[in-house]
């Protein structure tokens, strides 16, 4: 990554605040409790897997570095509706045996070019009126939640957001005619 | 309900009572303190003080534990507030829950609330419109509700006033149907928005026009509004969470702390309005009785100039809960039509699509604004099969995506280097004039209560075919345009929202020439109890098709001087 880029938002964001009166940035990631959702510690630590499988930790910190199961639970306990938390946990449940169907094995016995193939795969299943097509339906639902809440829950991070990409309360004055060749493009 | 009136009289008596502390209330108080008269006001709500009530303004995404969405127990709980596009994680406790206040929705209406000091001040839009001539000839012209009893060169000058005062920006357009008013620096359209701008020229001439829309922030002239303790909009583009800024209008940052700082100010929150007191000997309004948010116990203060500024429809509720031997149907409603003629902004339909053209650009930064259609139809004549017409919000915008197809190694170098711009996207809405009809009403429910023991409001709005046509027009209309211009995708909606969404609710306590068919004259008086005026939505004769915020500014502005002369002769 660029950090001299990452630096200069960085000093951008401190000059930034000192301008704003009142501010309060103690701040922790809040862990709310799954009640409704019903999670095994052993489904937590697989929906770790698939996260890090989805966006893994390099020279840049993965999924599971940064708590994103974490933050996919807190989700669909809170902002999801029953009858979507009843899909989302029935697909979590198939999940294991999709895997051995498809795979051979358990999930964190895979390689990770294969674990990558199994959610691809996964996400695009086709549901049906069938047993088979309910359980594909469940299970194609609970990765491309996953997914979905993956990328936002490491996107929306405190660290991806202070120290890769900083997020900026004050983003500048409006240039309406920016022509994208002039834009640095710092590759992180 | 104990009647607590501990404090003597003479403790309780001011020289004016102001009746809610939002846009409108807040412009009075502050008129009527700068002109040196001891003025209470008072707020149903809780005290928001400016910046240190503000927990959310400079949170950061991810201190959101839910980043910014409400959850579904609250959504669950508050069906109706849930569907405002506002109500979000950083802003829910500026909102009025459903079961705070609950009302009788005799036909579907989502009624919108913010019971604090400010009220709605703190989550408007922003979007400030004068109304012209062509707006205030409309009843008259078309032959609906009544004549409006104030012309446009009546209320410019106060336009000016506030203006000034507020902070509005906004370019000098030129445009008779949107006159022109005392503006800070605008804000610049984008390249695209520019270009649809000279579409437009190109295929309507100077019929139609798409302009910078003049919005409350502080974009220039600093030194003045130091005054006030704020400073230059800062493009956060958060205003919702309250502004540390004070970047934008609101009664919080501007006006309250303007007055209380004359020392003529007094401030009443937690303070429900039951209802104007009337002496029928002296045949004049003397005060109002209030409910005790916490104790909900009853205390009463008086004054000889009351205003009455609860929000559009609690007005209305106020002054119908308002009864006495003289006014048995609500203060100064002897030709029985207080609350009658309600109507509000249909904001039904909006048009989307894309632009390819223009793709070697992007934009950077922020902007609290966009782009603002003045109503071109039926503005000189009648000329279309429905009566008035619609403005319509316009923007382009365009920004870096990432491509999330693929997983892994892949996917996260695509996350964080979004490269991918895609089309430009354009979208429009809709914000038509309704027609006051005397079957769009609100009225006391005989029977149900509030908590604090109000009667329940019984609200009956509905849209009829003039909207519906409208509606069409729009869709229409715009989609030529967008056509025009090459924009590709054109997707329309009407979604058919339920009335209220607006957050434009108007009327109930219009005025007019003639106390047979208004309640309020020229200066905003009750015709029947001079002594009371109403300078908020209640007031509005007809809708137009502007924000109104800014008109209810104006009147509160001109009112309060008016009030003031009288007292003096």
């Amino acid at each position: 990554m660029n950090r001299r880029i990452a630096l200069r938002h960085l000093a951008l964001i401190s000059g930034g605040l000192a301008l704003i009166p009142s501010c309060d940035f103690s701040s922790e990631d809040i862990l709310a409790a799954y009640e409704k959702l019903k999670i095994t510690a052993s489904q937590k630590s697989l929906l770790g897997d698939i996260s890090n499988t989805i966006i893994p930790a390099g020279e840049i910190k993965g999924a599971l570095d940064l708590e994103v199961p974490d933050f996919i639970l807190v989700m669909i306990n809170d902002c999801f509706t029953t009858e979507n938390q009843i899909l989302f946990t029935q697909g979590l449940a198939a999940f294991p045996a999709y895997v051995k169907n498809s795979a051979g094995s358990s999930f964190d016995k895979l390689e990770t070019k294969k674990k990558e193939e199994v959610i691809q795969a996964g996400t695009k299943l086709e549901s049906g009126e069938t047993e088979e097509g309910m359980t594909n339906k469940a299970i194609a639902y609970f990765l491309n939640t996953a997914k979905r809440f993956t990328i936002q829950g490491y996107m929306a991070s405190e660290y991806i957001q202070s120290e890769v990409i900083p997020y900026s309360l004050i983003p500048g004055e409006y240039n309406g005619a920016v022509l994208i060749s002039d834009l640095q493009k710092p590759l992180i | 309900m104990a009647n607590l009136n501990l404090k003597s009289k003479e403790e309780r008596t001011y020289e004016a009572i102001v009746v809610g502390s939002g846009i409108s209330g807040s412009w009075a108080a502050k008129e009527l303190c700068d002109l040196g008269v001891k003025t209470l006001m008072i707020e149903r709500g809780r005290n928001v003080e400016h910046i240190k009530d503000y927990p959310t303004t400079n949170m950061l995404p991810y201190e959101f534990p839910h980043r910014n969405q409400i959850t579904q127990e609250v959504r669950d709980a508050n069906p109706i507030v849930s569907k405002c596009y506002a109500f979000n994680e950083d802003a829910a406790h500026f909102f009025v829950k459903d079961a705070e206040h609950p009302y009788v929705q005799e036909k579907p209406f989502d009624w919108i609330r913010g019971y604090q000091v400010g009220g709605k001040s703190l989550l408007w839009a922003r979007q400030v419109q004068r109304w012209s001539q062509y707006d205030f000839d409309g009843p008259a012209r078309d032959g609906f509700a009544v004549e409006w009893p104030i012309s446009y060169d009546e209320l410019a000058p106060w336009y000016s006033h506030v203006e000034k005062f507020a902070g509005v920006s906004g370019n000098k357009d030129g445009l008779a149907n949107l006159p022109d008013g005392e503006f800070l620096p605008g804000y610049e359209l984008n390249v695209v928005e520019k270009y649809f701008q000279g579409k437009l020229k190109e295929h309507y001439g100077n019929d139609r026009h798409m302009i910078s829309s003049r919005c409350a922030h502080i974009n220039g002239n600093a030194e003045y509004y130091a005054k006030q303790g704020r400073v230059m909009c800062q493009n956060r583009n958060l205003c919702q969470r309250g502004c540390p800024f004070g970047g934008y209008f609101s009664s919080n940052s501007s006006t309250i702390p303007w007055a209380l700082k004359s020392g003529n100010l007094t401030l009443r929150p937690d303070a429900v309005v039951h209802s104007v007191i009337y002496d029928e000997q002296k045949g004049k309004a003397t005060g109002v009785r209030i409910i005790d948010a916490h104790t909900k116990e009853m205390e009463e203060f008086y004054a000889p100039v009351l205003f009455i500024n609860a929000a559009a429809l609690n007005t209305n509720l106020i002054l119908l809960n308002s009864t006495s031997n003289r006014f048995p149907n609500g203060l100064g409603n002897d030709n029985g039509l207080m609350g009658k003629y309600v109507a509000f902004h249909n904001y039904r339909a909006r048009v989307s699509g894309e632009y390819e053209g223009h793709a070697e650009y992007t934009t950077s930064g922020g902007r609290p604004t966009s782009g603002y259609f003045p109503r071109f139809r039926n503005v000189e004549k009648q000329e279309t099969d429905f009566l008035r017409g619609y403005a319509a919000g316009f923007s382009a915008g365009r920004g870096a995506k990432s491509d999330n197809s693929g997983i892994g190694a892949d996917l996260k170098e695509s996350l964080l280097n979004p490269d991918q711009y895609g089309p430009w996207r354009v979208g429009s809405h809709m914000m038509g004039e309704t027609i006051p009809k005397e079957s769009n009403y609100v009225a006391l429910d005989a029977n149900l209560r509030d908590p604090y023991g109000m009667p329940q409001l019984k609200i009956n709005v509905d849209y009829d075919d003039n909207d519906v046509k409208m509606t069409k027009d729009y869709i229409e209309q715009m989609t030529e345009m967008f056509e025009k211009a090459g924009f590709t995708n054109i997707r329309a909606e009407d979604d058919n929202r339920t009335p209220g969404l607006d957050i434009h609710e108007m009327g109930g306590i219009r005025m007019g020439k003639d106390p047979k068919t208004s309640l309020l004259n020229a200066n905003h008086q009750l015709h029947a109890v001079p002594n009371v005026y109403v300078t908020d939505g209640a007031a509005m004769t007809s809708t137009s098709t502007q924000n109104p915020s800014l008109t209810y500014m104006a009147f509160a502005a001109r009112a309060a001087h008016h009030a003031v002369k009288e007292s003096k002769k």
